[in-house]
Formats: C-alpha cells, sequence, structure tokens
C-alpha cells in the first residue's frame, strides 16, 4: 500500500469524505467489476458498488491495515453481491433472452461488429456464471479477473483454501459442461462464437 | 495413471511438471473425454481472460460523495427521531408516573373545591357581620366623642407606637454590639 492511500485512509478515518472519495476514485473499476460479473446488470452493478463503499466508509475503523486495501474492499463487494443475489433469487442472463442485450459495458464505442461481438461475449459470460452458486461465482470472478490467488480468494471469501479449490474444481466443471452444451445448441450466434474461440485458443 | 488424476489437473488448473504435461498430452490423445474437458476449460479461461473489464458510468465518486450525504441525513434524520421520540417517551412516561401518583388527590378533587368554596363564603359572611356590626358603633362613637379627644387617642397611639419602634431598633443595635 502506497503512503497516498495510507494517508488517505487515516484522514478518511477522522471523517474525511473527500479523502475516501480518493480511494473509490483508485478502486472503483475492480469492485464495480466484480460487482458486474456477480449482478449481470449495470444498475445492479452500480447500485452494489456504490453500496460498497458506503459500507467500507463506514466500517473504515475496523479495517486492518495489515491487509491489502484491494482485498477488503472486494471482500465487501463480493459478499455484497453474494447477500443481493440471494435476497432477489436473481437469474442473470439466459443465452435467448433478448432483454439483456444492453448488457454489455460501456466499452470506448467500437464499431458495431465489435459491439455486437462484444455483447455477445459478454452474454455468453454472464450465462457460464448465471448458472454457479453465489460463492463458487465470486471465486470464479476474483480468479479470472482479479487474478487473485487461492488464498486471497479464501481471505476474500472468509473460507479456507481447500475449500476455495474445492468450489473452483466444482465451478470449473460446471461451466465446462454448459460451454459444450452451448456448442451444440443450434443457435448461429453462440456457434459462431464458440467455434471462434475455438478457433483462437487452438491457435494459441 | 487414473483418469481421475488428469481431470483434477484440468479442472484445477493445476502448474505441471514436464514430465506430467507428458502424461496429461498423452492422456488428452487418447481420452475423448478428457480432451473435451480440457479444451471447453480453456477456451472459457480465453474468453473470460480477452473480454473487456466492465467499468462504472463516468463521475462515479461524485456519485458516491451525493449518495454518502443521502445516507448520512437519513442517519441524522434517524437519530434526531430517535432522540425526540425518546423525550416524548419519557415525559409520557413521567406524566403518567405523577398521574397515577396524584390519581388520590384527582378523584377528590371537586369535593375539595367545594369545600374551599364553601369556607370562603363562610368567611366572606362573617366579615360581612363584622362590618355591620362595627360601622354603627363607629359612628355613633364619633358622634358621641368629641374631635379634640379622638386625635388626642390617634395622637397618644401614634407616639406610643413610635417610641416602641425607637427602644425595638435601638435595642437590636445593642445586642449586636455586645454579642460577639
Amino acid at each position: 500500500m502506497s503512503i497516498t492511500e495510507e494517508q488517505w485512509i487515516a484522514e478518511a478515518k477522522n471523517g474525511d469524505k473527500d479523502a475516501f472519495a480518493k480511494l473509490v476514485e483508485k478502486y472503483q473499476k475492480p469492485v464495480y467489476s466484480v460487482c458486474y460479473r456477480m449482478l449481470g446488470t449495470p444498475t445492479a452493478a452500480e447500485d452494489a458498488a456504490q453500496e460498497t463503499f458506503i459500507r467500507a466508509y463506514q466500517a473504515l475503523d475496523r479495517y486492518d491495515p495489515t491487509r491489502s486495501f484491494a482485498t477488503w474492499l472486494l471482500s465487501i463487494a463480493s459478499n455484497y453481491s453474494i447477500d443481493q443475489l440471494r435476497k432477489m433469487k436473481v437469474t442473470i442472463l439466459s443465452m435467448d433472452n433478448e432483454k439483456h442485450a444492453w448488457l454489455a459495458p460501456p466499452a470506448n464505442e467500437p464499431s458495431p461488429e465489435k459491439a455486437a461481438l462484444e455483447k455477445e461475449k459478454q452474454a455468453q459470460i454472464q450465462s457460464l456464471l448465471a448458472d454457479l452458486p453465489e460463492i463458487d461465482r465470486a471465486a470464479v470472478i476474483l480468479q479470472y479477473w482479479h487474478n487473485s490467488s487461492y488464498e486471497e480468494i479464501a481471505e476474500t471469501l472468509n473460507l479456507s483454501s481447500s475449500a476455495v479449490k474445492s468450489r473452483l474444481f466444482r465451478a470449473r466443471r460446471l461451466m465446462a459442461e454448459k460451454w459444450q452444451q452451448m456448442q451444440l445448441v443450434s443457435v448461429p450466434q453462440v456457434n459462431s462464437t464458440a467455434k471462434r474461440i475455438a478457433h483462437e485458443t487452438s491457435t494459441i | 495413471m487414473k483418469h481421475q488424476q488428469f481431470e483434477t489437473w484440468i479442472l484445477l488448473d493445476t502448474e505441471l511438471n514436464q514430465e506430467q504435461q507428458r502424461n496429461l498430452q498423452v492422456h488428452l490423445n487418447q481420452c475423448a473425454q478428457c480432451n473435451s474437458l480440457y479444451r471447453a476449460t480453456q477456451q472459457i479461461a480465453h474468453l473470460f481472460r480477452t473480454s473487456p473489464v466492465p467499468e462504472p458510468a463516468p463521475d462515479f465518486s461524485y456519485r458516491w460523495i451525493a449518495r454518502m450525504d443521502r445516507v448520512e441525513n437519513r442517519k441524522n434524520r434517524l437519530i434526531l427521531g430517535a432522540t425526540l421520540g425518546g423525550i416524548s417517551l419519557a415525559t409520557i412516561l413521567v406524566l403518567s408516573s405523577v398521574g397515577i401518583q396524584l390519581r388520590s388527590t384527582l378523584v377528590y378533587f371537586p369535593q375539595m373545591m367545594l369545600e374551599m368554596v364553601t369556607l370562603i363564603t363562610k368567611w366572606i359572611i362573617f366579615l360581612n357581620q363584622l362590618w355591620d356590626i362595627f360601622t354603627p358603633l363607629f359612628r355613633v362613637s364619633i358622634k358621641l366623642v368629641s374631635p379634640v379627644w379622638l386625635y388626642s387617642v390617634g395622637l397618644s397611639l401614634s407616639g406610643i407606637t413610635a417610641a416602641w419602634m425607637v427602644a425595638f431598633f435601638r435595642s437590636r443595635t445593642l445586642q449586636k454590639e455586645l454579642l460577639p
């Protein structure tokens, strides 16, 4: 943790909201990303990310400076998103659900073709994640998008390392099965993306 | 090596040494199920890692400050409401307890008021009667006794009163001087 960040935390602990806003500025992307992948819609992700920072600000006195601030924030974001999922019983996405077509994250205005491709990718990702239990989903998100180690995921989700391994094992199996089914589905769009990814990975 | 072991390697994305990699490759060439699983996990990992990171809309931190202000205002209103509620409840409790204490008094209040009015009325009647007795007596005595006598008696009484007051104040002064 940088000295500046430590200073912001210290100032925020003394009630300086502007100092905490700097931390919000710094960590908004990873927190929003976790919430978005967990909840699946920009609106829910925005709400969850905002709530995460509010909870963090209110619980700042309980923050242990020996821990990574990012891990602590992601822990709050993951747990809040897990609670939201359990409360709302949200089924995030299904491949054939056109009303979620706006799900693609705000990118830097790509070309229509690229945008359509990204949208399709996002739909596939959310479809793969949607079938996972909440905690497994959080573990997958932390591993793939935040490059967290098993130990970091365990710390974030308050689990043991072996439990994390077991959950990731189960999650990958579920996702692989779903992926295989998706490839078999006679939806041209899905097949085209799957084939393209298959082609890309075979060339790697 | 057992099929289960290869599956574990694939699904846990385990880092393998060269020999293990060779064994896995051999197994993947022989086992269609593991091959399919391996390809699926690799494709999923590629899909995940190449997808853009979702970003919040601009001015996220400003929205956070605005939301935090709303949360704090709501909290302050709740604290104020709870304080006022507490005070109101305490007042109600105090008044109730005082009311219980005064209950017996309040039950007899009309009777007490009646008795007080009766007593005041009796006093008025008594004073009125005194007035009726002494007024004629005074009028008669004025007519019977000459004014010189009346003035003499009045002056004598005033002189006695003045002398008594002087003696009283002098005795008090002496008392203060003599006593330590």
